[in-house]
């Protein structure tokens, strides 16, 4: 009987690595950090996902429910990888609960960590109660709760969404575009109208990046079919009046400074790598690329590949991705371990 | 009509048009600057420079705007920029401290006005004109003021409400002294040597030269000054020598 492939991180692109390793009957074990398996949208609370517009909790739980009912996969929570040695076909771990296992081959699915809103402070979040940042408004929307303001619960008025918090920012060292959130801010300004339809809405943007068939999808239809306003402006500071948050840009396009008062602005928070990559570069011994996500080995010969024979890569680990693209990854990324196994059948 | 086929100027400027060859030399100017390429990295017109800029609320200015005509070398907008709205900018450095790019629109500005000042331009000249007291004490002295010159009687552009702000200065510096407070009766007096060695900076640096440009009586004036104390170093220096002559043979 062959070794386990060792995933590492139960997020999208780890659950669909698992799921196709089981199904072709290889064994599993997961390890994962928190104490429930779905990553990000699922940790998070996200509401609809782009593009299905199903809920998280039922496309991602589908994925969870698949795997934990698989007698082939072992998911070890509240748990993490301490050390890792051997080579191809013969890997040990050590875990953080103490125990010890053998693995042929190992997937990182580790993902990536929010953009942390307080590193940029002059948009007010941590300041002003009514800053919040879209996992918070994904949040009132799954919970049911609805959108409303945090310091009196009242419903807003005026929302301002602000673009590219926490990307696109050499003040911040944080240099990159995370992909998904121009789509996912202009999914929630819809989903702001639906549930409040005399509430105006407002985003900040700078480029609009709804790419492929997202354009006509969000980008046009939010306006068409639900008046979301777009400036292009990236906001230089949100203040309070005492009454209001007063954000303060430049309409770049008319090229006149604006001061705009809201009820609620929403910081569309970025992919940052994972704050552990530093730990999890060193322990399982892979480069890390020049922003701090996992290095790809190669781009186009072999897929998932990281500096480390053995040892692959898939999902926003590697940078800002799209749940369904963690899900490919994670799919060639059990293939490429399936291959390791076959090619090291019997090493000791 | 007649005068946009003699030359292609800005359209949308009310100045008449201007050679190309002055464009590009004062172009090439800005760009030759050392500073230049660590002011400006490329710009993702996200305009948070103008909504930072103090400037921009009152006057026709946008530093993004300045960074944007730079990048795209557009010559004939520089040109036109450099004829009021670089001399806005209250050289603050927000725009610097916040751009997400990592640009310095009030470093650019400021090596626009350096070559506004090189090529002798009109709105230099305006622009210093009210200062001329000031550089006269600066370049001839190297320094311009003492602690209990700054007060309102000296700064009426202050405004009538410093008033509310005027405090017995002169008492207050007593009580807490501060580390200048022996300038009070020397701030113009500096040693002679001091002097001559800031002159060598003055006409090394090019300082002599962009006063030439901006305002030659002034110029005159000041050089006069330098040759004045000069003279007063060579008498001196023949004393020191007179002096060791007797004592060493
Ligand atoms: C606000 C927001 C909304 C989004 N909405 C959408 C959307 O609607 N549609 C879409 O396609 N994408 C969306 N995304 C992107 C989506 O979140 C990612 O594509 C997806 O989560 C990536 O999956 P992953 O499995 O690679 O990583 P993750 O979801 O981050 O999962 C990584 C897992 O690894 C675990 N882990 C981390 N470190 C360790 C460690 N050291 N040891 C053990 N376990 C560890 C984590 O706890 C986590 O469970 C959104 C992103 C944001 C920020
Ligand atoms: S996807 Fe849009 S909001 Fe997100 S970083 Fe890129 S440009 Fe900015
Ligand atoms: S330095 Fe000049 S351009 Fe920059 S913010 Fe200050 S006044 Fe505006
Ligand atoms: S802040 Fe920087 S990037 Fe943004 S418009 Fe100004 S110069 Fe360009």
């Amino acid at each position: 009987m062959s070794k386990p492939v060792l995933i590492v991180g139960g997020g999208p692109a780890g659950l669909s690595a698992a799921h196709a390793l089981a199904s072709v009957g290889q064994s599993v074990v997961m390890v994962e950090k928190e104490d429930r398996l779905g990553g990000a949208p699922i940790l998070s609370g996200y509401a609809k996902l782009i593009p299905s517009g199903e809920w998280a909790r039922d496309a991602i739980g589908s994925m969870v429910a698949r795997v934990e009912q698989n007698a082939l996969v072992e998911a070890r929570l509240n748990c993490q990888v301490n050390e890792f040695s051997g080579a191809p076909g013969k890997f040990q771990a050590q875990l953080s609960d103490g125990s010890k296992i053998e693995a042929g081959a190992t997937i990182l699915t580790t993902g990536f960590t929010h953009f942390d809103s307080i590193n940029k402070p002059e948009w007010g979040f941590g300041t002003y109660d009514d800053v919040v940042t879209t996992t918070q408004v994904e949040q009132m929307i799954s919970t049911g709760g609805g959108v409303r303001c945090p310091s009196d619960g009242r419903k807003p008025e005026r929302v301002a969404i602000l673009l590219c918090v926490g990307s696109r920012d050499r003040q911040i060292g944080r240099e990159w575009c995370s992909k998904v959130c121009c789509t996912v801010s202009a999914n929630l300004a819809m989903e702001i109208r639906e549930e409040l339809p005399d509430c105006h809405v407002y985003i900040y943007y700078m480029d609009i990046r709804t790419y492929g068939l997202y354009e006509d999808l969000y980008y046009w239809k939010s306006q068409e079919e639900f008046r979301v306003k777009y400036i292009k402006a990236r906001i230089a500071e949100v203040t309070s009046d005492g009454q209001r948050l007063i954000v303060k840009g430049e309409d770049t396009l008319v090229k006149r400074p604006i001061t705009i008062p809201f009820d609620m602005v929403v910081h569309a928070i970025g992919m940052d790598p994972n704050v552990d990559n530093m730990k999890l570069g060193a322990i399982f011994d892979v480069d890390l690329e020049s922003h701090g996500h996992i290095g790809r080995g190669s781009n186009y010969s072999a897929l998932a590949t990281t500096s480390r024979a053995g040892v692959f890569v898939a999902g926003a680990a590697t940078g800002p991705e799209t749940i369904d693209d963690s899900i490919s990854q994670g799919q060639a990324a059990a293939m490429a371990a399936l291959a390791t196994l076959n090619q090291n059948i019997g090493a000791a | 009509m007649n005068q946009a086929s003699a030359a292609i100027g800005d359209p949308l400027s009310e100045s008449p048009a201007v050679a190309r060859e002055e464009l590009e030399a004062v172009f090439a100017d800005i760009q030759s600057h050392p500073l230049y390429d660590h002011e400006l990295n490329g710009c993702l017109n996200c305009g948070i420079c103008t909504a930072t800029c103090p400037s921009a609320h009152y006057y026709d200015y946008s530093p993004r705007e300045i960074v944007q005509l730079l990048w795209t070398e557009n010559l004939e907008g520089i040109h036109d920029a450099m004829q009021e709205k670089i001399w806005a900018c209250a050289q603050c450095y927000t725009c610097a401290a916040r751009c997400p790019f990592g640009n310095s629109p009030g470093g650019l500005v400021m090596i626009m006005r350096e070559a506004a000042i090189k090529h002798g331009m009109e709105s230099a000249k305006e622009v210093l004109r009210p200062f001329s007291r000031v550089m006269l004490k600066v370049i001839s002295t190297g320094n311009q003021l003492a602690p209990n010159m700054i007060n309102a009687e000296h700064f009426p552009d202050w405004g009538p409400h410093i008033s509310k702000v005027d405090a017995p200065l002169t008492v207050l510096r007593k009580a807490i002294p501060m580390p200048t407070l022996h300038t009070l009766e020397t701030a113009w007096e500096v040693n002679l040597k001091t002097s001559l060695e800031l002159y060598v900076i003055w006409e090394e640096s090019g300082v002599l030269d962009q006063l030439e440009t901006m305002d030659e009586n002034l110029f005159d004036v000041i050089t006069d000054i330098m040759e004045e104390k000069r003279d007063d170093y060579d008498d001196w220096l023949e004393d020191q020598e007179d002096e060791d002559g007797d004592d060493d043979d």
